[in-house]
């Protein structure tokens, strides 16, 4: 038995651990339920769910590219009646906190999703996806401080929940973005969502995804994602989780020293579902090896160099 | 039909039209490598790993992927079981080098370890032998591999059952995968594009004279083939299985980049709720 206090704190949100999974990047936590079992996870950030089902956008939907990959995905899920009826009583199994990730075309679908949520106990906190780049008008909310304030603040009315605002790195400043959503209740912040880009086949002489845009994730945007923490956990109180490129203990270890409370794996899961459970073992350890007796300590611990 | 195996920590939950949904307990392992051989078909290999989890819980249709120490690609890339040997725990991959994977692959020597994740897939084939039935294989590239699993699958269940393996290839000297099949008592049919072997054309050309009404096909390999397979079949009244495979970015069903659209307008994920599809299902 290790004596670290591992247990940390997004807003009345108490995870076991500062470990868990990316929106978008761990489906419905069924899927890898032989590899992963859930009561080890801080908590499970499962995929947006939007107020009607959706589609998708067509394939190609990703591809790889140096360090990372593109994904255009298109917001493909069942809605709020399809999770409230499949998704939600196989996670409420489990003795494991979810965050469901919530996007919207305006302030009254967010509202609305997260109202459906509170009322039927379906989730412990709700994300809201500010910044999905893959679908039109999606990424309008978190480009705009005014903008995603409203958001935050229309969600912040209906439900006691904890609110996260999740961040995107598309901006001049995210620390403007970040006040923004904490002025207007937010009780913690995620980022970074992915970073828009696009790849094209020369030989073909077209673009690789069908959707043109895609997001940017993987190793290649962790320098960015950690930027962005570092930045906001200077410029906001409310706690924040870090995201971006994870692809061991290590780099979930610089996440909490530029200021997060609590990381995320993402596109790390697709190269291994088990990723969370070594990103947790990796964090103890290092506690452990270094002396620290609490794993907040780490968090906003970098100096200068 | 419900069965659930928890002793032999395998499950089925049920069948329809001939497609199986069959998951294997999925297991990431390090697996020792017993062989990786050259075939006589320019870069290509066969490379033998011992895993007795693989070995016991891979049916035909099923993959794995493979983590290989590639730099800047991350993904991992899935590869077909092409052989399983419960005896021995051990299975085998056929295939061509490709890119970082596949050249890292075939430097790998006996005794190193090979980073895997499987079994793979959700639907795969159903090899179930009815009496009287002609099963015909169609395959080409790396579709060759599962579909040779799959005859010799059928075979060894059912000893008389009538099983044709139809191979395409652009020529001659890419042709593989086929030595086993003939002492398995499978009949091989060759088609080459440029004619160097076999029948002159395409493979619907060498399945067309054999469709008839106690047909089954199945078949694997390049879209445009399958696709040509699957409405050849379909126009016969014939069914028609299609292992669909596309680029798959995780090979468990969390990251949905894999998706094929569906003939109800569904984009389906070819690795969890595929690969293999009754062709009719599919909007191609
Ligand atoms: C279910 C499934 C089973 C498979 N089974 C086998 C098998 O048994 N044997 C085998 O040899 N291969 C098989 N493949 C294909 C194999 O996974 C890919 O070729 C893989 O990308 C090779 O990895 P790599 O790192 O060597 O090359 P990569 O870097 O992935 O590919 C090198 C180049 O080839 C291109 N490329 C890769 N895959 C494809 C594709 N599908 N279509 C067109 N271009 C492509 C890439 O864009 C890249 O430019 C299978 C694929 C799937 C989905
Ligand atoms: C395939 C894919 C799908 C994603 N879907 C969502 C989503 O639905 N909602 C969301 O807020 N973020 C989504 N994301 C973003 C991730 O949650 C994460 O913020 C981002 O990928 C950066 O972390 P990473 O580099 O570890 O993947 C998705 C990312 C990927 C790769
Ligand atoms: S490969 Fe990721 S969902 Fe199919």
């Amino acid at each position: 038995m290790s004596t670290v206090n591992m247990t940390v704190q997004i807003g009345s949100l108490k995870m076991r651990n500062p470990v868990t999974t990316g929106s978008g990047t761990f489906g419905f936590g069924s899927e890898t339920k032989d590899l992963v079992p859930l009561d080890r996870l801080g908590a499970v950030t499962v995929k947006a769910t939007t107020r009607e089902r959706r589609l998708g956008n067509p394939p190609q939907r990703i591809v790889e590219t140096a360090s990372g990959i593109l994904n255009a995905i298109g917001l493909q899920n069942g809605g709020i009646d399809d999770y409230l009826a499949n998704k939600a009583p196989y996670l409420r199994g489990f003795d494991c906190p979810i965050i469901v990730n919530v996007p919207g075309e305006n302030p009254n679908d967010f509202a609305y999703v997260v109202e459906r949520l509170t009322a039927a106990g379906a989730a412990d906190a709700v994300e809201l996806n500010l910044s999905c780049p893959n679908v039109s008008h999606g990424l309008d909310y978190a480009t705009d401080p005014q903008l995603a304030a409203s958001v935050v603040a229309a969600v912040r009315k209906v439900t006691s929940m904890p609110v996260i605002a999740k961040l995107s790195p598309n901006v001049t400043d995210i620390r403007v973005i970040a006040k923004a959503c904490e002025d207007a209740g937010a009780d913690a912040l995620s980022m970074i969502n992915t970073v828009v880009g696009t790849a094209i086949d020369p030989r073909k002489r077209k673009f690789r995804l069908a959707n043109i845009t895609g997001g940017l994730s993987g190793p290649a945007v962790k320098p960015i994602a950690l930027l962005a923490v570092w930045r906001c956990y200077n410029t906001v109180k409310i706690p924040i989780i870090g995201m971006g490129g994870i692809a061991c203990p290590l780099d979930a270890i610089e996440f909490m020293l530029a200021g997060a409370t609590a990381v995320a794996c993402g596109t790390g899961n697709f190269v291994d579902p088990t990723l969370s459970l070594e990103v947790i073992d990796g964090i103890e350890k290092y506690c452990v090896e270094n002396g620290f007796a609490d794993v907040n300590a780490l968090i906003g611990a970098v100096t200068a160099a | 039909m419900i069965n659930f195996l928890h002793g032999m920590q395998t499950y089925e939950l049920f069948r329809f039209v001939g497609i199986r949904i069959y998951f294997g307990v999925i297991k990431k392992e390090a697996a020792q490598v017993v062989s990786v051989t050259p075939l006589s078909a320019p870069r290509h290999f066969v490379l033998t790993m011992k895993s007795a989890h693989l070995a016991s819980h891979s049916r035909p249709g099923h993959f794995i992927a493979v983590a290989a120490d590639t730099g800047s690609a991350i993904l991992r890339k899935p590869f077909s079981v092409y052989t399983v040997n419960p005896d021995a725990g051990e299975i085998s991959i056929l295939f061509s080098v490709y890119g970082p994977t596949t050249t890292a692959m075939s430097r790998m020597l006996p005794g190193d370890s090979i980073d895997v994740l499987g079994p793979l897939g959700g639907r795969i084939f159903d090899p179930e032998p009815i009496k009287g039935i002609h099963h015909i294989l169609v395959g080409g590239g790396y579709g060759v591999p599962p579909l040779n699993y799959l005859a010799k699958t059928i075979r060894a269940s059912a000893p008389d059952a009538m099983v044709t393996v139809i191979i395409g290839a652009r020529t001659a000297n890419l042709l593989v995968g086929d030595d086993d099949l003939l002492d398995a008592g499978v009949e091989v049919i060759y088609c080459t594009d440029d004619g160097s072997a076999g029948v002159h054309g395409r493979v619907t050309d060498a399945l067309l004279p054999l469709l008839k009404s106690d047909s089954r096909v199945y078949t694997c390999g390049p879209t445009p083939m399958m696709k040509a397979v699957g409405e050849l079949s379909e126009a016969h009244g014939v069914d028609c299985q299609v292992s669909l495979e596309t680029f798959m970015p995780c090979g468990v069903g969390i990251c949905v980049g894999c998706v094929v659209k569906m003939r109800d307008g569904v984009f389906s994920r070819t690795c969890t709720d595929g690969p293999v599809y009754p062709g009719c299902e599919v909007a191609w």
